[in-house]
């Protein structure tokens, strides 16, 4: 653990003590190290489920995948923000890769930990650094009222949590989670277990975030930066999954029947939200909507806890983590060139960067689900357990999926088809960095489906 | 290609040629004394001032073989060696192809290949796949009932 953890840390003297001539470059390099080293996490030793080489921190096989994504994210936001950071003085970049740096080092501890209330802490930790940067690196004026958004939407969901983790230590004696799985489960028949119930978990039901409480994901989607959007929707979302996974197995007996109007607000998110993205003029609110959309599944793969569920849910996670963080790049290679995000301004740019037209095609491709991607792995080990749950989910999750590919194509044929509008001019050709950057989000989606066991989770 | 568009079109843009919207993207017929001069320095840069009075001028003025990373060509065709060097060689091949030699754990390849094996030497010799039963009762010893008492 530590031989990501101590690296990262080491990424705040390298940003700060490089020169400005190569501050970009050396991050770069520095960060896709670590990410390969975090692939070593991935060589499971031990024959229990936790390797840990420590008591606070440890991997098992639900939070590696998440890890390497978390660690995978770093070089590709900065690779991301790269054009549209360094025209700013120095030190405000450096500050900004001081950020993106600080919310991995807290996601590393928070997807290792081993106690929950240091998962807790830093589950809380990440809020500042993505404040900061859709407060300050965001567009347009609107990005104060999202971080509002944001940061009381997920604080007023998670302060229920932190009484109920007293609790359960008060009680327990204990919150780490090597133990906490062989406890005693606890009765939950009085209604003040109820509300500890609900407590657990509506802190991750909002980050997920479940239909209801989503209002806060396509403000802080559409205001944040770059970066802002590509680790909201491939890490932070995930928390949430992550968190949920961790919890739900203390709260067994209780689950089965209070967890129901959950799952049908998940489920009937999926259908509402889908339907949302159908009518979206802005870009980077579709793919937000579409994020809302795909977690709506994971919650529900979550909340029926089957080993079937459970293994959809960490697969859908690493899969749309990639997938719809390639969306938000490509949509700010549009943003950066036309200055809009508004889809009838942008459309027909097949002619004019036709290469980019393909990454739109393969990226959309990869958010639809098409057979052999790890997304629809996800999608179809969810369903499948969806229906043998109830046999009528199959509607609400079929349809879903029948609407995730309409609106896939309503944002290919939208953005890329057509004549070229007549606003466009002088569009700068596509860079190589935009291409590599494409390459590094779609060649490991590629590439998990010739080994998918590595997310396969506890299950395999 | 496209960076040679980016040049000329201020220039088409002067002689009125943007009025023909269809065409702009296609045609590549040069517009008088401007695409395809020698003079380089005669094709204005794409420069346009946004409300705030800020010039935006295309950095592949200056550097054609501009890959996105950095104003500076050295710096910039450097950050892209670096990046491709990590991110692809590094990080995508050599990361790839240790994931795909890992041990394999709980021995769960070699079961599933045990299995097949077996499967196939059973139907070869027309036994049926499984027996009901796990262990040959025929090799069970059990105590007798005199030894239980």
């Amino acid at each position: 653990m530590l031989k990501i953890l101590i690296p990262t840390l080491m990424l705040f003297p390298t940003t700060w003590l490089v020169t400005p001539k190569w501050l970009w470059t050396t991050t770069t390099a520095q960060a896709l190290v670590i990410a390969t080293a975090s692939l070593t996490l991935l060589n499971w030793n031990s024959e229990t489920g936790w390797t840990s080489s420590n008591p606070y921190l440890g991997t098992d096989p639900l939070s590696t995948p998440l890890l390497v994504l978390t660690c995978w994210l770093l070089p590709l936001m900065i690779l991301a923000s790269q054009n549209h950071i360094s025209p700013e003085p120095i030190s405000r970049q450096r500050t900004y890769i001081t950020l993106l740096v600080s919310l991995q080092l807290f996601l590393i501890m928070a997807f290792g930990a081993t106690e929950i209330i240091l998962f807790y802490i830093m589950f809380e930790a990440t809020l500042i650094p993505t404040l900061i940067i859709i407060t300050r690196w965001g567009n347009q004026t609107e990005r104060l009222n999202a971080g509002t958004y944001f940061l009381f939407y997920t604080l007023a969901g998670s302060l229920p949590l932190l009484v109920a983790l007293l609790v359960l230590q008060k009680e327990l004696g204990s919150l780490s989670m090597l133990v906490i799985q062989y406890m005693q489960p606890a009765p939950l028949c009085t209604w003040a277990d109820k509300v500890w119930w609900a407590a657990c978990l509506v802190a991750f039901l909002v980050k997920m975030p479940l239909y209801g409480a989503h209002l806060w994901l396509p403000k802080a989607h559409v205001e944040a930066p770059v970066a802002g959007s590509m680790v909201l929707a491939a890490v932070l979302l995930k928390l949430g999954g992550y968190g949920m996974m961790r919890m739900i197995i203390m709260l067994e007996p209780a689950s089965k029947n209070l967890a129901y109007p959950f799952i049908i607000l998940a489920l009937w998110g999926i259908i509402m939200t889908g339907s949302i993205c159908l009518r979206q003029t802005d870009l980077k609110s579709l793919i937000a909507y579409s994020s809302v959309s795909h977690m709506g599944l994971v919650v529900a793969g979550i909340l029926i806890q089957t080993p079937w569920g459970f293994t959809g849910a960490i697969i859908l996670m690493i899969a749309h983590g990639l997938a719809s963080s390639a969306l938000f790049c490509l949509a700010n290679t549009n943003y950066e060139r036309l200055h809009s995000r508004t889809l009838l301004l942008a459309r027909g740019m097949q002619a004019v960067l036709p290469l980019m037209a393909t990454w739109w095609f393969i990226a959309n491709l990869a958010n639809l689900a098409l057979p052999p991607l790890p997304n629809l792995m996800g999608e179809l080990v969810i369903i499948t357990s969806m229906f043998n749950w109830s046999n009528w989910t199959i509607i609400l999750t079929g349809g879903g999926t029948l609407i995730t590919a309409s609106y896939s194509l309503y944002m290919y044929l939208m953005t890329q088809r057509g004549p070229v509008s007549t606003l466009i001019m002088a569009v700068e050709p596509s860079h190589t960095r935009e291409h590599l950057l494409m390459a590094l989000h779609l060649i490991p989606i590629i590439l998990l489906m010739l080994k998918p066991e590595l997310m396969w989770g506890w299950c395999f | 290609m496209a960076s040679r568009l980016v040049r000329i079109l201020p220039a088409w843009s002067r002689v009125r040629l943007g009025s023909v919207a269809g065409a702009r993207f296609v045609s590549q017929t040069p517009s008088p004394g401007a695409a395809g001069s020698p003079a380089v320095s005669s094709l204005s840069p794409a420069e346009h001032n946004d409300d705030h009075g800020h010039v935006e001028v295309s950095l592949y003025e200056k550097n054609r073989d501009f890959h996105g990373f950095h104003k500076d060509p050295q710096v910039d065709v450097w950050n892209m060696k670096v990046a491709f060097f990590f991110g692809i060689s590094v990080a995508i091949v050599i990361g790839g192809t240790f994931i795909h030699y890992l041990p394999d754990h709980g021995m769960r390849q070699w079961a599933r290949r045990e299995a097949e094996r077996l499967i196939k030497e059973r139907e070869a010799k027309g036994v049926a796949v499984l027996d009901g039963n796990y262990y040959d009762p025929s090799k069970i010893i059990l105590p007798s009932a005199e030894e239980e008492k």
